[in-house]
């Protein structure tokens, strides 16, 4: 049968997911400083355009995007992940990004079908 | 001629013994958490050896509490509290049927700590 899945269609693209996050921040956050009243929805804009763009992808990955925005004020953060999944078609992509005001990291997590 | 994978099983949906369980799941996380931040103050020397083992600690007992088939994430996020907004979404695409997820969040005076764990089942 040859409609099986070939080999290059079920490794996880760090750079494409790379690329997708940072333009959906660019989009969605842009040049703008923390504001609370605005972080729900930008979070949520932020999540939903990566994964609407993941999905056009045309993978057969499923995908769980996330997003923690943090209001810089000099306190400090740290993040660990830990997986149980197969470490040959299954993959991470974290991104951090910086503006003055916050701090906005998104990471998203492929796994293979 | 159709060709087949070695697999033990043709189970494409978990029984519902072994379904991902949020709420049970939920409270292992609130159980570990509670035991090891209880009282702890943020100190940068010691944080990202601590989130690392909350990382493993809460991935080791998911994973043993017999969620066979699935394959996990944990995701664990320690921040000093400072009066600081923080806000943390997720969306997943995946199937609803057999997926599912299960978050808390810890807070003391110095320290805010959320943990979320997203399970996926492997066909």
């Amino acid at each position: 049968m040859d409609d099986y899945l070939t080999d290059e269609q079920t490794v996880f693209d760090v750079d494409d997911v790379n690329k997708i996050i940072k333009d959906t921040l660019e989009t969605v956050i842009g040049e703008n400083s923390y504001k609370h009243s605005r972080v729900n929805q930008w979070s949520t804009n932020v999540v939903e355009q990566c994964l609407l763009r993941l999905s056009k992808l045309g993978k057969p990955y499923k995908y769980i995007v996330n997003c923690f925005i943090m209001q810089k004020n000099g306190a400090g953060q740290q993040t660990a992940t830990s997986y149980f999944w197969d470490n040959s078609s299954d993959g991470s992509c974290m991104v951090k990004w910086e503006k003055d005001s916050m701090y906005v990291q998104v990471s998203v997590f492929g796994l293979a079908i | 001629m159709v060709e087949v994978e070695g697999s033990d099983s043709y189970l494409i949906r978990p029984n519902h013994q072994h379904k991902f369980k949020p709420t049970i799941v939920k409270e292992y996380i609130h159980e570990i958490l509670r035991e090891r931040l209880s009282g702890v103050l943020y100190d940068p020397e010691s944080v990202p050896e601590l989130t690392r083992s909350l990382a493993e600690a809460v991935k080791d007992k998911v994973k043993n509490a017999g969620f066979d088939k699935y394959k996990l994430i944990v995701q664990v996020i320690i921040g000093e509290q400072r009066g600081q907004g923080v806000k943390m979404s997720s969306k997943c695409l995946w199937d609803a049927d057999t997926d599912n997820y299960a978050a808390d969040v810890f807070m003391n005076e110095s320290l805010f700590c959320l943990v979320a764990v997203f399970g996926s089942y492997y066909y």
